[in-house]
């Protein structure tokens, strides 16, 4: 068997045969394949309204932080361009978000938040507020953008540093030409940056999404899937159902759903990337 | 130092094995040259082997306890693996069931038992501790005893930490509120946790820290007491649930009626964070365990000691008798595929017994061990160092509130989790809507 071969098979086969005998029958964390039991763990999961809308919200979640992040990402990636001459130390500074465990990331966001004397409460104290009920990880509406702020400020790094190499790539005459003929902001931006940098662009776009639909650490640091299910994504849910409840059988088939989900929402991304790096 | 007699059996009983093993040691050598740690020395009945535990992190202290002194007892070398609170049945389970096989013994939560019995990740103990007369096992709390080993008629494992809540209050915040005794029921509670916040949360002081995250060791403990004091239960004696009886549905409103008064936030609390709260003195009353009151008078954090008293846990509706709800509470077992079961055995008797239980629960510092005997329970030290804990455990242990513990177990708790969870952030409807949906998902899995 060639290496290739191997690898594949080890990476990504057994996984996968795994995944889907452990879907197809009743397995718990003991006694993995106790039985067939056919489609009933995938039934169970599409009739849990618990389970369906952790898929939802994942998938929004995913799509708002990759966003978020991209767009931020460029326009600080365009920032330290600009700054290229005395931007070494920022660029070391904005590394650091990246290079810092999730779990250490999770947190620092939660002492932030935290109601008890957190950095936001401190702040809005000393502004004279009433910081008594500012606890977004405690609640249902806020407790997700808290989490997808944290995922942003972790991630956001990557997008620039992949997007301020692919504007060192560009060419400095073309803009020295472009500015001479009298483009400038937006416009240069448009017609001469972006084209040169939108391949990577979408290409960090579905690096990022594919990295939010699998977020986990700080849900799991920050807010235990909570208040309620407001938090709970589908790699948590897959924890818990797997780790908690020992039931692999019904992990499985959620992660099998999930993997479908996840095909349907990247795929569009990526033929766009794979489309803008050939244009 | 004379043994006590239960001391003096056990080591017959370790004598014993030792013998049994230097035999079967002494053949192998023969055949060939061995290799490992399954041998013994001269210097120690188990000496030259080693045995890896698992516990969790609130019981590191108690560890490392146990460690030290089974190790100078018997030779043997004890390697600690602690993990998170809620991980120690997955961990046990995933290391057995993928062949790792390095873990020898184990303490988890009572509730996993089943699961891990019908997962084959422990040993089915029932013989052993039958013929074992130096396990005394009539001293084991009785209402502890059988929740805590009992999965289908066999005894799986033996009681290591009581875990049993009482409620302890802060007599200054009390005293600065002009309330004058500890509550009775959970209604003069609310009252007293309104007050208080309303009095006093501008400064941060709260009326009580809520165990609110959602865990079922955390969450789960919280409406464990209240269904406790409100004369429900999880099951009837057949084993059929009954959490949506007019108790339970009660219990849930008392914990939706005190989230709003609580310190911040109940979603957010989990021991850290309540038990900081605590030791800070920001929070009039807490539900905890028993060694609460230990760290409160020994954790060098603690601004507490010597101002704090503790009580039975409150009553509700027409329960007029407080007991306590075996909320946590942690049974050693012996892994499946151990090649020292023997000494697993010796290990755990050491762990259990009662002049080893009757050590922790009075240790300094503190272990966070609670009494699983009657006679550690009752014994002069815990009585003259902690009178008042001795006195609210001697008063709830009594036919105490258990969880399932059968097969699903696990399952169970983790769905009350995310219901009673999605109550509190007002995303499950009525209490009583919630746990109708609770006892349909239990109806399920439990029979």
């Amino acid at each position: 068997m060639s290496p290739a071969v191997l690898a594949v098979v080890v990476l990504g086969l057994y996984p996968l045969l795994f995944i889907l005998a452990a879907a197809f029958s009743d397995s718990t964390l003991g006694r993995p394949f106790r039985d067939w039991v056919g489609l009933e763990n995938v039934e169970t999961v599409l009739a849990d309204a618990d389970v369906v809308a952790s898929f939802a919200r994942t998938v929004l979640y995913a799509a708002a932080v990759s966003v978020a992040s991209v767009v931020l990402g460029v326009v600080i990636a365009l920032a330290l361009e600009r700054a290229t001459r005395s931007g070494s130390v920022v660029r070391t500074v904005l590394l650091l978000p990246l290079i810092t465990p999730p779990v250490v990331v999770g947190t620092l966001w939660k002492l932030v938040f935290n109601p008890g004397g957190g950095l936001l409460d401190t702040a809005l104290r000393a502004g004279g507020a009433d910081a008594a009920s500012v606890a977004p990880l405690s609640s249902s509406a806020w407790a997700l953008p808290a989490v997808g702020l944290a995922d942003v400020w972790q991630w956001t790094p990557l997008v620039v540093i992949l997007v301020y190499a692919a504007l060192l790539t560009q060419d400095p005459s073309v803009r020295e030409a472009a500015s001479l003929d009298g483009a400038h902001g937006v416009r240069l931006f448009g017609h001469i940056t972006w084209p040169a940098i939108a391949g990577t662009v979408a290409a960090v776009l579905l690096i990022r999404l594919v990295i939010a639909l699998k977020v986990f650490d700080l849900v799991f640091v920050m807010t235990s899937g909570g208040p309620g299910q407001a938090t709970t994504t589908t790699s948590y849910l897959i924890y818990q159902v797997a780790l908690k409840e020992f039931d692999i059988g019904r992990a499985s088939a959620i992660t099998l759903l999930f993997a479908v989900i996840v095909t349907v929402v990247v795929l569009p991304v990526a033929a766009l990337a794979r489309r803008l790096s050939h244009a | 130092m004379t043994p006590t007699p239960a001391r003096g059996a056990r080591r017959r009983r370790i004598s014993a094995a030792v013998a049994s093993t230097t035999v079967a040691a002494l053949a192998l050598v023969a055949c060939a040259p061995a290799a490992g740690d399954a041998g013994t020395g001269d210097d120690g009945d188990f000496a030259g082997q080693t045995l890896n535990a698992l516990l969790i992190t609130s019981h590191e202290g108690a560890a490392n306890w146990l460690k030290e002194r089974f190790e100078a007892e018997t030779g043997a070398t004890v390697e600690l693996t602690i993990v998170p609170y809620d991980e120690i049945g997955s961990t046990l389970a995933l290391d057995q069931q993928s062949g790792a096989n390095t873990i020898d013994v184990a303490a988890p939560w009572y509730v996993s038992i089943g699961d891990l019995a019908a997962g084959g990740s422990i040993q089915d103990l029932t013989d052993w501790i039958e013929s074992t007369p130096s396990l005394q096992t009539d001293d084991f709390i009785p209402s502890i005893y059988d929740p805590y080993t009992l999965v289908d008629g066999r005894r799986y494992g033996l009681p290591f930490d009581g875990d049993t809540h009482v409620l302890f209050y802060n007599k200054a915040i009390l005293e600065r509120n002009g309330i004058t005794e500890p509550p009775t029921t959970w209604e003069e509670y609310l009252e007293d946790v309104e007050t208080i916040t309303a009095n006093e949360s501008a400064n941060g002081v709260y009326g009580a820290a809520i165990f609110g995250q959602k865990s079922p060791l955390i969450l789960g403990a919280a409406f464990a007491n209240r269904l406790a004091g409100f004369g429900g239960s999880f099951v009837d004696e057949s084993g059929r649930p009954t959490i949506n009886s007019p108790e339970a549905v009660a219990a849930a409103q008392a914990l939706v009626d005190v989230n709003d008064v609580a310190y911040p936030t109940p979603a957010e609390t989990d021991f850290g964070v309540g038990n900081g709260a605590w030791y800070d003195g920001k929070v009039g009353f807490i539900e905890n365990w028993t060694d609460l009151g230990v760290g409160s008078e020994t954790n060098p954090d603690s601004t507490v000691a010597g101002t704090w008293g503790v009580t039975t846990l409150p009553v509700g509706d027409d329960n007029t008798r407080s007991r306590a709800s075996l909320v946590a509470g942690f049974t050693w077992v012996i892994a499946a595929n151990t090649e020292k079961t023997e000494l697993a055995k010796a290990f755990i008797e050491f762990a259990t017994s009662s002049e080893v239980n009757s050590a922790l629960i009075v240790a300094d510092p503190q272990t966070g061990i609670d009494p699983n005997r009657q006679s550690s329970l009752e014994s002069a030290a815990y009585g003259e160092k902690y009178p008042e804990l001795q006195r609210v455990n001697r008063a709830t242990l009594s036919g105490s509130l258990a969880w399932p513990t059968g097969e699903n177990a696990s399952q169970a708790a983790q769905i009350l989790t995310d219901e009673l969870a999605k109550l509190l952030a007002g995303e499950g409807g009525t209490a009583q809507e919630t746990l109708d949906r609770v006892q349909a998902e239990w109806e399920k899995i439990l029979g």
